[in-house]
């Protein structure tokens, strides 16, 4: 099976690899794995007046893997975190021509959306409450 | 035979029954039809565990295991089946192929471990839990060590140390992933033991999701473990 040229765009420039610091202002972390193929996940985004300003991720998996995370983080940049929660999994197939078999791979990504914006939304949300 | 054939319904309540393809008697859960003798096809809904005559458990006996497979490759043999009919291939090629997957699966513990847990999810709806954190922290941390050694230069005196420090890692992974095993281990003694008494009160009911949960838990985490330990292998040999 060969992967297609953005894949493969991706997985030789990946756009955004790195991390913030966990605890920073208006971090959100999302971290998510694939418990059948051992895929692991690190999504981060960086929230300034409810708009998605910078994101980051780190990827230990296959190359479609890689390709997903690298694309979500691009396709977050300058959104809001509404517009964000809109980002499916198919957008993701659709752009990288994934294969079948590794649909797992953008489901996984949108996993890590989710589970960046929720602990994004939760953070922010307990300090709201602090601040009351 | 006639008689046994009219006299199974009423006795063998639990087994699988449908209509032999050929003569359409009844068949139960065999792979030939008591009256015509023609193969019949592994039915989709029987487990792999039921395909060997094996209880549902997490230890098997491997001998009887390995007896009935090579007893049941030779009953669906294609040298055995080339001057019989085209259905009769069709379907005992078919047979041996499920029957070499079934094997496969169960004569590995953790796959048979990970099937089981399939077979038995459909009552523990959702066994996902929350993803370990500090476990996926490691394994991204470990991929960067891995790729900045990568990216050295072997003659270095960096690249030494990065080595080395990857060879210790190595080492605490896999005595890690072993002691995760000894540990799922005891868990599939637990659960076949609660099979055993075959208890259907609430607190069995409880003690079983527990098992399972707990089970998902460490398989999983023994394939994010094997992974890297595949790649720091391939990376550090």
């Amino acid at each position: 099976m060969a992967y297609s040229d953005k894949v493969v765009d991706h997985f030789n420039n990946p756009r955004n690899m790195g991390s913030f610091k966990k605890d920073e202002e208006g971090i959100g972390t999302g971290m998510v794995g694939a418990p059948e193929c051992g895929d692991v996940m690190k999504l981060q985004i960086k929230v300034q007046n409810d708009t998605i300003v910078d994101a980051k991720f780190k990827t230990f998996g296959c190359g479609s893997a890689i390709a997903s995370s690298s694309l979500a983080t691009e396709w977050l940049k300058g959104k809001t975190i509404e517009e964000a929660q809109q980002i499916k999994n198919t957008d993701i197939v659709q752009e990288l021509n994934l294969p079948p078999v590794k649909i797992h791979c953008s489901v996984l990504a949108e996993d890590a959306i989710k589970a960046a914006l929720a602990d994004y939304q939760k953070k922010s949300g307990d300090k709201t409450e602090a601040a009351q | 035979m006639a008689h046994h054939t009219h006299t199974s319904g009423s006795r063998d309540l639990k087994m699988a029954r449908s209509m032999c393809w050929h003569c359409q008697s009844e068949v139960s859960g065999e792979y030939f039809c008591e009256r015509c003798v023609k193969v019949q096809p592994v039915s989709k809904e029987t487990d792999y565990f039921t395909c060997f005559g094996l209880p549902r458990r997490l230890t098997i006996d491997q001998r009887k295991l390995e007896a009935k497979f090579y007893e049941l490759s030779r009953a669906f043999h294609p040298d055995f089946y080339q001057n019989k009919s085209e259905a009769e291939q069709t379907i005992s090629l078919g047979n041996a192929a499920t029957l070499n997957t079934a094997y496969r699966t169960l004569r590995d513990p953790i796959q048979r471990a990970e099937y089981l847990l399939d077979l038995e999810a459909g009552s523990v709806k959702e066994i996902r839990t929350s993803p370990p954190s500090d476990l996926f922290e490691e394994i991204l941390e470990l991929q960067e060590t891995l790729e900045a050694y990568r990216a050295s230069d072997s003659a270095s005196e960096a690249s030494r140390t990065l080595r080395a420090q990857l060879v210790a890692e190595q080492a605490a992974l896999e005595g890690r992933k072993h002691a995760l095993e000894q540990q799922l281990q005891r868990l599939f003694t637990d659960w076949d033991a609660l099979q055993d008494r075959g208890d259907a009160g609430a607190q069995a009911c409880a003690e079983r999701d527990r098992l399972l949960k707990q089970m998902r838990d460490l398989l999983s985490n023994r394939t994010y473990m094997k992974n890297i330990v595949t790649d720091l292998v391939a990376t550090i040999g």
